[in-house]
């Protein structure tokens, strides 16, 4: 295998904006196939945003996203298309279609891409179901399930076509501790079993220790760090360090820019 | 994927090679429910060549099984590569299939 394919996603020199921020300014990273790598930083840092571009959500002002060493960036919808169901994504909030049942959302992918008997897709939607904890929940609508179980439907709706490529955005967050141990815990098994290459966006140190192979650390639109646990643990990056360490961030502004802040100028 | 249906002892063999996937399991569908419809004793399938399996494929093994069962058959799998292997055991599928290491263990009772 080539390096490059050693790698399952190479981003080079991505530069995005929303109106005239720039929010990604000119980032390249490598997510390694196989693994378990997640984009870490604070609020605001740009990773929500890079996840989007890697699942061909937004179009970036410039730079290339290379998937299978295919820029996804010059792709037309209907290649796009071909590409996306070769991924799986938990979105934040689950994004699950309320009017249908949790077995119809997990059955929807499987029925857009495939031409299965139906009783072939049910099997398929409760193997799902069972393997994220959820048997016996198959004709509830999302309204009646928490928010961990929510999370639960979506992960078994974005594993429904056995992606290659499977992104998380943010799994734990609302979940109680149990709840979050457990979704780590079925990530590294689909990592393990599958061996699928699994992107986590999050900003949840203890799961980053639990599940990462592989670190991206953004900080302000740019990378400040990449590469293996043990190298982000004895990083000497101040911005690192004061993550890592849990430091709250002492801005100082000059009186001169505070005037200009709040009169608007 | 590649189907090869042959006879051992009475048993159905159904060999099978590459991949047994969303665009195949359909063919393999196919194939197992012609041979419940004839309530066939015993099928084996042979899985020493198959490359991937996914869920659809799975799915398919599973529907397989219930046919068979339906009229007192049996569905057997046999010479399951080690990572197919761990794949039924996460799907907790391994203690529902009847595995055999090889053609000869499967066709004993």
């Amino acid at each position: 295998m080539s390096a490059a394919m050693e790698n399952a996603i190479e981003v080079t020199g991505l530069r995005t904006h929303y109106g005239q921020r720039e929010i990604l300014k000119g980032i390249s990273i490598s997510i390694p196939r196989g693994k378990t790598s997640v984009i870490l930083g604070g609020s605001g840092c740009g990773k929500s945003t890079l996840l989007k571009h890697l699942i061909g959500l937004l179009r970036p002002t410039e730079g290339k996203i290379a998937i299978n060493g295919r820029d996804i960036a010059a792709m037309d919808e209907e290649e796009l298309n071909g590409v996306r169901r070769k991924m799986g994504v938990l979105f934040q909030g689950a994004a699950l279609l309320n009017s249908l049942t949790v077995a119809e959302n997990v059955a929807l992918p499987i029925r857009e891409h495939a031409r299965l008997n139906e009783s072939t897709v049910m099997i398929m939607v409760r193997m799902k179901l069972d393997l994220v904890g959820l048997s016996g929940f198959e004709n509830f609508y999302p309204s009646q399930l928490s928010g961990g179980m929510k999370k639960r439907a979506g992960l078994a709706r974005a594993i429904a076509l056995d992606p290659e490529l499977l992104f998380f955005d943010e799994p734990s967050a609302g979940l109680d501790p149990v709840t979050a141990a457990g979704l780590d815990d079925l990530i590294l098994k689909l990592r393990n079993v599958f061996g699928m290459t699994i992107v986590v966006v999050t900003h949840e140190l203890p799961s980053v220790f639990t599940i990462a192979d592989y670190v991206i650390m953004l900080d302000a639109g740019e990378v400040i760090f990449s590469g293996i646990l043990d190298d982000l643990r004895n990083s000497q990056n101040e911005r690192v360090r004061m993550f890592l360490e849990r430091r709250p961030e002492t801005r100082t502004y000059s009186p001169d820019d505070y005037f200009r802040f709040i009169v608007g100028d | 994927m590649k189907i090869d249906i042959t006879e051992h002892n009475g048993a159905k063999v159904f060999s099978l090679s590459g991949d047994i996937d969303l665009y195949s399991s359909p063919a393999l569908r196919k194939e197992l429910i012609f041979f419940i419809g004839k309530k066939v004793p015993l099928l084996l399938v042979d899985f020493r060549d198959v490359s991937y399996i996914d869920s659809s494929g799975i799915a398919t093994l599973v529907e397989g099984l219930r046919g068979m069962m339906s009229h007192g058959g049996k569905l057997k799998l046999f010479g399951i590569p080690e990572r197919i292997v761990e794949i039924f055991a996460f799907s907790k599928l391994d203690k529902v299939f009847d595995i055999c290491g090889s053609l000869d263990d499967a066709v004993k009772d």
